[in-house]
């Protein structure tokens, strides 16, 4: 008796659960469809009085997070809406994200700290198209004196998909004890100085450069991490994407990795390792300062061309540096690449009007400003928050970061991790297929055209 | 009787079945988690046969498993016979032995970057007494599999205390009987002691072997399935084809194909171990 | 029937025993070596959790602190909410114990006891649910879950483990089959029905596989960090290893690497305690007695 008992509650939880698994997978999709309602919904809600919570998804880290201390002050601004900070580790940011979304949790607004860029999601068809949300709010770039050039980055076709919050750049930290220590005079602020390139820095880089048996004597004159792997090229001049990229959204039509200019741009920068011996292998580089660490942290790298996100541990360094602009390589249009993070809408947020008020909050002049000291020194884009960024790394002259940060912004390229579909696969795959080259087991004539292949294939998911 | 197993029932009815049901569906879709699956059939399944990756991924997780799993059970079966004689400090050593098991898997990572390391790691300078010039493993596509193998026995304890727990059910009676019979030590492990322990031996295996084929927080954490796709476990690629390249039908179809290899491979050991392991409670049939 | 517990060693050694046994003294001597192996982790844990920001920078690292900055293992609980990190994963981790013990015990039982075909082929079951990585079924078991309205609680982290985890089944039901068939047959002839046999009789006699079971579960818990990153979203409800992984989690900072092995070694404390307690288990050894 007992036994049938049992049998028939197991069948009607099957039962239930079939049901279930039916019902669950269709919201499942309309979540997904549903985008077209979102606006008139939430205008509706809106206006009942009753709060509405967004929630903003981020990095769980205290660089990320401080933002929580910015809410109580928006919602005393805006009464109706609350705002929730959800937040994961950078390794399970993407993760958690789509299964947020895949479970009909999505996020309001967020940006893209994961592996993927912009237009990943923006292909995945992942954002909403803020421009209507613009218009009708009024909102102005110069108001938040947001660079024009700057909200241009994400827009696709005149249509709008992020508004820019954060601007890191690419820029020469360089070790002023190696310097002294070489009697070397510290190389320019100064983008418009025309002495100042690649070449040169070669030269500097040799008399700084001291190779030992002893690991704790050796020192490099230069470590040049000059945007993602495949970018650098774009450095001397050499496009590997066509130019169609920039304005559909980041599908390429063709790309160019197996060209000779291409080939040649990427000798050059093996060269430092190989042929010049003024850089350190990537081997070194990670036996010194582990796992994601960077060498010129341990004093052992005379010029870092790298992201300005390496400006802000240092207040901590033991040693004294300086900023500088990255030399002239062969590109009169590109010498900096400028990481610049958009807050982001999600096509299944059902408040994106609310959502606006806080992504326009957190690019105000004043909470912008804010930021830095909260966030430890995160670069702002409203331009006149800027000035107080500039000021903010001790024993850093501020007209150097200055002048480093405006030259980048002129002769700057947005980073093409951002710009590119499916881009966290193509960098996996570069990493991976330049490896044997990075170790000198391989020519970049054999590697390049399996890149080229790859990287095709890859586009064409 | 099923009143002892309803509520594993139960549970696998509320919260297993739908998501494996689903996985299962997915496997059969163009899925890509942010618009709803489209069926395609078997095109998942057809697309692993020419996906460079996959063949990739099995070389480097069946290597894993083949070299790993074996060592992994001698080691933990000999820690246990150690520790299972009477022996000054036994508890202390016990403790020792299963310690790495303890930690969380970050600081254990930061660890292993650090022996590993070429120039100034504890690995290498412990090969530099015997005048061996050691390579530079996790950066290495030769020897970074091998780094993880390496890595994966400081978990030996594991194994080690499910045999110190299967020795324990070893009747004493039994084995000094053997010994006024004059057997010695080899023959004591192999008629009794080995037969007594057979169904931790076959669980250890069978587990073994289900989470070797499964590994990837270590690739995950440490080196992001590289150099030169050398540690590209089967996992890591069922975990980028989901969560990097959107693509989780493709995902859940290389999940079934591992349930169903790994299903086989088990049912095979089951069968031969009939033969060899040793159970007590007959049970009724 | 009776079942005495006693210690596997006997106090009376007798003179002749005194003399070295040379496989001991090996034995000896390869335990000292492993374990010093073994151990490299905890000193190296307990050396960078006491050197000072400053020091991290260093290269070559040091061996040993310059300066021991004790003063780390109170920043901490600056740096995180350690305290409340701590609480949730005790609460979390205590209760799957808790249900993994009574659960998979039970059901353990059922298969090692019964092996009908019906039973063989739930059996395979069980096993087939370890088969499947969970990235596969993420998105679907988030999807029910947030349909039970479990979203940013505890249950999904704890209330699966009440219903048996396959691991543990398994595990302990090769253990029931190493009891011996005898031990039942005397326990039906007193009367004793399967539900009391599997209290008196099974349980007792695999205290050192529920042993083995309870630290299992306990670390398996106390390290998950992917369950709940996906379900917990409040900051108040996080658990240890989420807060270890903010840590480490900006692309743009240098890790407080020092940090994070403070809080690794604060985090042992409970495992260890837990394998002080359960290493009694293995220690004694269970004789028979009574049997025909």
């Amino acid at each position: 008796m007992n036994n049938r008992n049992r049998k028939t509650t197991a069948l009607l939880l099957a039962a239930g659960l079939t049901a279930m698994a039916a019902l669950s997978g269709c919201s499942g999709g309309k979540s997904a469809g549903n985008v077209a309602t979102g606006n008139n919904g939430a205008a509706g809600e809106g206006g009942s009085g009753e709060p509405v919570t967004i929630t903003y998804y981020t990095i769980d880290s205290e660089d990320r997070t401080f933002v929580e201390k910015l809410i109580p002050d928006f919602e005393k601004e805006h009464p109706n809406i609350q705002v929730k900070v959800e937040k994961a580790p950078y390794e399970q940011f993407d993760s958690k994200l789509q299964t947020l979304i895949a479970g009909g949790k999505s996020p309001d607004v967020t940006s893209h700290y994961g592996y993927g860029g912009f237009a990943e999601y923006y292909n995945k068809d992942m954002l909403l198209d803020l421009t209507d949300l613009i218009k009708e709010d009024g909102f102005k770039a110069e108001d938040y004196h947001i660079p024009d050039n700057l909200m241009k980055i994400y827009t696709v076709k005149d249509r709008t998909y992020g508004i820019p919050v954060n601007m890191y750049v690419t820029l020469m930290l360089y070790n002023k004890d190696m310097f002294d220590a070489a009697k070397l005079s510290y190389p320019p602020s100064d983008y418009e100085d025309k002495s100042w390139t690649f070449d040169k820095m070669v030269e500097e880089a040799k008399k700084m450069t001291l190779v030992s048996d002893d690991i704790a004597k050796t020192q490099y004159g230069v470590d040049f991490t000059w945007a993602e792997r495949d970018m650098r090229p774009l450095y001397f001049g050499a496009e590997p994407y066509s130019e169609d990229t920039w304005s559909n959204g980041g599908v390429p039509s063709e790309t160019h990795f197996d060209s000779p200019e291409v080939i040649a741009a990427y000798q050059k920068l093996f060269d430092l390792i190989f042929k010049d011996k003024v850089s350190p292998t990537s081997e070194w580089s990670k036996s010194v300062a582990g796992q994601n660490g960077d060498p010129f942290v341990a004093g052992k790298i005379g010029m870092s061309i790298g992201g300005s996100w390496n400006l802000a541990g240092a207040n901590d360094f033991p040693f004294k540096i300086g900023v500088a602009a990255v030399p002239w390589g062969g590109n009169d249009k590109v010498r900096s690449t400028l990481f610049v993070d958009p807050l982001m809408i999600l096509k299944d947020s059902k408040h994106p009007k609310e959502a606006f008020e806080w992504i326009k909050y957190l690019v105000t002049t004043e909470v912008q400003e804010k930021s830095i000291e909260l966030s430890g020194g995160n670069p702002p884009v409203n331009t006149e928050a800027a000035e107080a960024y500039y000021k903010h790394f001790e024993g850093i002259d501020p007209q150097d970061v200055k002048k480093v940060y405006e030259g980048a912004v002129k002769y700057g390229f947005e980073s093409y991790n951002h710009l590119i579909t499916n881009y966290s696969q193509i960098n996996d795959m570069f990493i991976n297929e330049l490896q044997p080259v990075e170790t000198g087991h391989k020519t970049l004539e054999e590697v390049m055209p399996v890149i080229q292949k790859k990287v095709t294939e890859i586009i064409k998911r | 009787m099923y009143m002892f197993i309803s509520p594993w029932l139960v549970g696998f009815l509320v919260f297993a079945l739908y998501p494996i049901l689903s996985s299962l569906y997915y496997s059969f879709t163009d899925y890509d988690i942010i618009h709803p699956p489209k069926f395609i059939g078997l095109a998942n399944y057809m697309e692993m046969f020419h996906n460079e990756l996959f063949w990739k991924s099995v070389t480097v997780t069946l290597r894993y498993t083949l070299v790993s799993v074996p060592i992994q059970l001698l080691l933990g079966l000999g820690f246990a016979l150690l520790l299972h004689q009477t022996i000054p400090l036994r508890g202390f050593f016990r403790t020792a032995m299963y310690f790495p098991s303890m930690v969380s898997g970050v600081a254990m990572s930061l660890l292993w970057y650090w022996i590993f390391n070429p120039q100034i790691g504890l690995f290498n300078y412990m090969l530099s007494w015997f005048g061996i010039h050691g390579p530079s493993w996790l950066m290495n596509p030769d020897t970074a599999l091998y780094a993880l193998i390496i890595m994966s026995f400081w978990t030996a304890g594991s194994g080690m205390i499910l045999f110190l727990a299967g020795l324990q059910g070893v009747p004493a009676s039994l084995i000094e009987a053997a010994n006024l019979d004059g057997a010695g030590r080899f023959r004591i492990f192999l008629n009794i002691t080995l037969p007594m322990i057979s169904p931790v031996l076959l669980f250890q295996l069978i587990m073994g072997l289900i989470d070797s084929f499964q590994v990837f927080t270590q690739a995950f954490v440490m080196t992001q399935g590289g150099p030169n796709y050398s540690t590209w476990f089967y996992v890591y690629n069922l975990y980028t084809s989901a969560f990097k390249e959107y693509r989780a039908g493709y995902s859940s179809a290389l999940a079934w194909v591992l349930l169903i290899v790994v299903m086989i491979f088990t049912a095979i050991i089951m069968k031969l171990s009939n033969r060899y392991v040793h159970y007590e409670g007959g049970g009724r049939r | 029937m009776s079942i005495v517990r006693t210690a596997n060693h006997r106090p009376a050694a007798s003179a002749h025993r005194r003399r070295i046994d040379p496989v001991k003294a090996a034995s000896f001597i390869t335990l000292l070596i492993t374990t010093f192996l073994m151990l490299l982790p905890l000193f190296f844990m307990v050396s960078t959790s006491l050197k000072s920001k400053k020091e991290m920078l260093k290269f070559p690292p040091t061996f040993l602190p310059e300066s021991w900055a004790w003063s780390n293992y109170r920043d901490i609980f600056d740096t995180l909410q350690f305290g409340t990190l701590y609480k949730n994963s005790l609460i979390i981790a205590v209760l799957t114990v808790i249900g993994t013990l009574i659960s998979s015990g039970l059901v353990a039982y059922g298969f090692a006891r019964f092996r009908g075909r019906g039973n063989q082929f739930l059996f395979v079951l069980v096993l087939s649910t370890m088969m499947l990585p969970y990235p596969a079924i993420m998105i679907p078991q988030f999807v029910l879950f947030s349909h039970m309205n479990w979203i940013d609680t505890f249950l999904p982290l704890i209330v699966p483990a009440f219903f048996g985890s396959a691991y543990n089944i398994f595990l302990l039901r090769q253990f029931f089959t190493t009891l011996p068939e005898e031990l039942f047959d005397a326990g039906r002839i007193d009367g004793c029905g399967e539900l009391r046999m599997w209290w008196t009789i099974a349980l007792p006699l695999s205290a050192p596989a529920l042993a083995t079971v309870a630290i299992f579960a306990f670390i398996y818990s106390w390290n998950d960090l992917l369950t709940p990153v996906l379900y917990l979203s409040s900051s108040e409800k996080f658990t240890l290893p989420v807060g270890m992984a903010s840590l480490t989690s900006s692309r743009f900072r240098i890790p407080p690497w020092h940090l994070l092995m403070v809080a690794s070694v604060l985090a042992m404390l409970p495992i260890v305690t837990l394998f002080a307690l359960a290493q009694k288990q293995f220690v004694e050894g269970i004789v028979l007695t009574g049997i025909k």
